[in-house]
């Protein structure tokens, strides 16, 4: 098959499996059997079917939002090496493009929830545009160290480092903490946010979405967990052992153990620690910008790649 | 260069037609800024695209002589979109005075200035004698001083120009004394000779360098001294804050620019100096803008963070000057000169709607607005595009410029491992920039035009009338346009490059933005089709009040407010934003009467500046008064050692 067609199967299957598998380790640590791994897939399903509820203070912004965000990941596959094999699309600096999909689906979902004239929803929306503003910065920083360290500038290219050197180990090691921190935080995972709390006033991506119900609801959950898997995705490129050029099959056999292995690692994290308080979160995330800049730094110690 | 005469001519008579009696002021002015951008951009259209060269040598009388002008890439550049910007601005003017004067205020000056500054284009674009530059540069600076004091009977707005009007100047001081002193140096007042002196390192040069970067950092309003710009442009009628932000202040780059060519290969530090003051306003601005609770103010910000990330362009192509890499002067100018363009478009957008929310509303305080997008849709979907737009986000103009500079920063042009670090650790800071510039964006978009209006006793009129929906229009329709076909635009700076000596590397800029071009095209059919899919679902919905988690009787006053929105961002960054804060807070458990809490985010910068001169001023004072009234010998016989040292200084200077 070609790689377009794998890269597209996967992203239509990941993002269920991924939410799933999550939602399943919570509930083995917590001693359930807990839903269908497919649950997500026919919650999204049973939403599409039903008719939507507009709040009255709401405008067309509220209602097309989500569809926007929803292109915006969409657009974003495109970008990410889905199953580990070869994105679509690479070209040079293709990771700037990549944060900006991310951004244009953040600020439609931040619009929308201000739309709403909720004070807990304008909450929410203030903390999303506020960690953000960390989290951006980081993703570049890591991806563009990543970028001077292999002299490849693709986000694929880059992430598929080879730590045989000691600053390219170094440089690998620390932008696993980065990716990491910044892969759970934009999934909307704790320890940033608690996608399974139920007070409002401890949300971020949930207390935006509040008022969207049917259809909506089932293109903003369809994007947060194709998001999620994506960097999943993400993630495991970078953790993976196989080099460029490997057999096929071996790649995607790897990759997809690493998959599995990180949902059930974020599973496992989710059901042993609890959400950090919202004052130590920027704390948090600036460990990300802390591990993207040591990444950085570590490239002068090989000195620039030729 | 005759057309360009002639429309310098019929810019000149509609500002003296203007005065006509029996007539709406602004159709001469629009009808003679139509004719003169026409001429203007038919004229200069050969130059920009095909790089011819025009020299025109007109031979005056005493003092100026004989007068060179001359129009290359660079002055079409900036001469193809600043006049018919300021057409639209002008035509914007129609409907946004139209109140005052039809209340009998006399608006025939008003717009006669705004002929004065597509005027003041026409000459500092071409001149090649410094005094006819300068000419153009004051002409330029007295008329948009004139054009903000419009409500000049209030007191507010009288500072904020005389602010503008005192720190325009201190930016002139600097200029005049880096031209006097390369005419010392040259003896000519040509700026083509200028570049003889310039071309060789030298402390001379160094020394006139730093006094053109500060006088060009004051016009485009670069951090350190950007407090002027938000005072000014939020007393300024909407379209004087839109021409000077969006127009007239890239008179400064373009100036840096036209300076940049004279100085032959600059060096090293140079470059780092430029990227990083850009880098310092971007982030400024950034953060600024994203604490503001006036519309204006906080798009007057955002201007500076703009400028900023244009400069960070321009260092980047000093840099890749001193080192001799070709494809890094590319990318930072055209990366630079494309975020100009960008940002002219938008922020004129962004101003425009602000001024069409005052129109309406008479009010511009984020505190007060909310809702708006209902009783303002077209305003609010225009303004909606220009947020999106001056965040960076795609698929409109502003992220494309933004990406060339990110593909600048990380590309590794460095000719250092610790080069390279610092490139790369300011993309990050770009990155930054664009999350705070968006922050700021989205939330004031969102409390304005967003959630239900906050204060009842704001009465919210019609929809602004055609006269400013038109250039509204058409500045959306830019930014979609520039935002879809970047390399079309991209591919025409060839002749500009040349100028930089890059013409070779056009290429590298055009083929890095082709696949976000496509990019950005993908994303708008995956736009369209899931919006037009998802109207669908939504044919049938029912209507219910908002969510209010429980709580069964809020109010709009309830709503996220400003403050609280850039509350935990404004913590995280207290070195940059100190914050003042008055609260009247009941501590009663129960507490009796309205509370009062107000947040304010005074321009630290500016407090700063004051604060070293008031300590300069103190300490001038106290030595002043340490002087003896009568003069004894002691102190007599000190100023004499001190003269002589100083002529022994000078002599051995010379």
């Amino acid at each position: 098959m070609s790689p377009v067609v794998l890269n597209l199967f996967g992203a239509a299957v990941m993002p269920w499996l991924v939410v799933g598998g999550i939602n399943r380790t919570r509930s083995l640590w917590t001693g359930r059997r807990g839903p269908p791994i497919l649950q997500s897939l026919y919650d999204v399903v049973r939403l599409l079917r039903k008719t939507p509820v507009y709040s009255t203070t709401t405008t067309a912004v509220f209602r097309l939002g989500p569809w926007v965000g929803l292109a915006a990941v969409l657009a974003s596959v495109g970008l990410v090496p889905v199953l580990g094999l070869p994105p679509m699309v690479a070209f040079p600096f293709d990771f700037v493009v990549f944060a900006a999909f991310w951004g244009l689906g953040r600020a439609v979902l931040i619009l929308g929830a201000l739309d709403t004239g909720s004070s807990f929803e304008g909450m929410g929306a203030a903390r999303e545009a506020t960690f953000s503003t960390i989290l951006e910065p980081a993703l570049l920083l890591t991806v563009g160290a990543l970028g001077a360290v292999t002299g490849d500038h693709t986000l694929a290219g880059a992430l598929r480092i080879d730590p045989t050197s000691a600053s390219a180990a170094v440089a690998w090691l620390v932008s696993v903490v980065a990716l990491t921190v910044i892969v759970l935080a934009e999934g909307a995972r704790l320890p940033v946010d608690d996608p399974a709390t139920h007070l409002e006033l401890t949300m971020v991506h949930e207390v935006m979405v509040l008022d969207h119900s049917g259809p909506e609801l089932a293109a903003i959950q369809t994007a947060s967990g194709l998001k999620l898997a994506l960097g999943v995705s993400l993630l495991a490129t970078l953790l993976s052992p196989l080099g460029r050029s490997e057999h096929e099959a071996a790649v995607v056999g790897v990759h997809l153990l690493l998959c599995g292995g990180i949902v059930v690692a974020i599973g496992t994290m989710e059901s042993l620690i609890a959400r950090l308080q919202f004052r130590i979160v920027p704390r948090y995330l600036m460990v990300a910008v802390i591990a993207g800049a040591i990444a950085l730094l570590a490239t002068t110690w090989q000195g620039a790649p030729q | 260069m005759t057309l360009l005469l002639i429309a310098a001519g019929f810019l000149i008579a509609g500002a003296f037609l203007t005065f006509l009696p029996r007539r709406h002021p602004a159709v001469m002015a629009i009808a003679s800024q139509a004719i003169a951008s026409a001429l203007t951009v038919y004229a200069i259209l050969p130059v920009l695209l095909r790089g011819e060269v025009w020299d025109a040598t007109w031979v005056l009388g005493f003092p100026l002589d004989v007068v060179d002008t001359h129009a290359d890439a660079l002055s079409a550049f900036f001469l193809v979109w600043s006049l018919p910007l300021t057409l639209l601005g002008t035509i914007y003017a129609a409907g946004y005075l139209k109140l005052s004067i039809a209340h009998g205020r006399h608006g025939a000056q008003h717009f006669a200035l705004l002929n004065v500054v597509s005027l003041s284009f026409l000459i500092i674009y071409t001149a090649q004698n410094a005094l006819v530059f300068l000419l153009g540069w004051e002409l330029a600076a007295i008329a948009a001083w004139l054009l903000v004091i419009w409500e000049y009977r209030n007191q507010k707005v009288r500072f904020a120009g005389f602010n503008y009007l005192v720190s325009t100047h201190v930016g002139l001081f600097a200029l005049v004394a880096a031209l006097m002193f390369l005419h010392g140096q040259t003896g000519s007042m040509d700026l083509r000779s200028f570049s003889a002196f310039l071309a060789v390192p030298s402390s001379g040069r160094n020394i006139v360098f730093c006094l053109l970067a500060l006088s060009f950092a004051l016009k485009s309003a670069f951090f350190p001294v950007h407090s002027w710009l938000p005072r000014a442009h939020a007393a300024a009628p909407a379209h004087v804050s839109a021409l000077m932000s969006g127009v007239i202040h890239k008179a400064g780059l373009y100036a840096f620019l036209r300076f940049t060519l004279l100085l032959g290969v600059p060096e090293e530090w140079m470059g780092w100096a430029v990227l990083a003051f850009g880098t310092a306003s971007a982030v400024f601005g950034a953060v600024y803008a994203a604490s503001q609770h006036d519309l204006k103010r906080l798009i007057g910000y955002s201007s500076t963070e703009n400028v900023g990330i244009a400069a960070m362009g321009f260092g980047l192509a000093y840099l890749g000057m001193a080192w001799h890499t070709p494809a890094l002067v590319a990318i930072g100018i055209a990366g630079g000169a494309l975020h100009l363009v960008n940002h002219a478009a938008t922020k004129c957008l962004l101003f425009y709607t602000a001024g069409a929310v005052h129109t309406a509303t008479h009010c511009v305080d984020l505190r007060r607005l909310g809702g708006l997008l209902r009783s303002l849709p077209a305003t609010g979907a225009l303004m909606l595009g220009g947020v999106l737009a001056i965040s960076g986000l795609p698929p409109l103009n502003g992220f494309v410029s933004e990406f060339v500079l990110y593909a600048g920063l990380f590309g590794g042009g460095g000719h250092s491992a610790l080069a390279n670090v610092a490139l790369v650790a300011t993309g990050a800071l770009l990155a930054f920039v664009a999350a705070v510039g968006t922050f700021a964006m989205l939330r004031a978009f969102g409390l304005a035009f967003l959630g239900s209006p906050r204060d009842p006793s704001l009465h919210v009129g019609p929809e602004v009338g055609g006269t400013m929906l038109l250039p509204m229009a058409l500045h959306g329709v830019a930014i979609v346009a520039l935002g879809l076909m970047p390399v079309a635009v991209l591919g025409s700076m060839g002749p500009l490059l040349a100028l930089f000596g890059a013409a070779g590397s056009l290429g590298v800029v055009t083929s890095a933005v082709a696949p976000v071009q496509l990019g950005s095209r993908v994303l708008v059919v995956l736009l369209a089709t899931l919006c037009a899919g998802g109207w669908f679902f939504g044919r049938n919905a029912r209507r219910h009040v908002t969510w209010g988690c429980g709580y069964p009787s809020g109010t709009s006053r309830m709503q996220y407010t400003g403050s609280s929105f850039s509350e935990q961002l404004i913590r995280m960054l207290a070195t940059l934003l100190p914050q003042h804060s008055r609260i009247k807070l009941s501590k009663r458990i129960f507490p009796r009467g309205p509370g009062h809490v107000e947040l304010h985010v005074p321009d630290a910068v500016e407090g700063r500046i004051f604060e070293v001169l008031g300590r300069g001023e103190d300490l001038f004072v106290r030595t002043a008064a340490a002087v003896p009234e009568e003069p004894r010998f002691a102190f007599a016989a000190g100023l004499g050692v001190v003269l002589v040292l100083i002529a022994a200084l000078l002599a051995r200077a010379s």
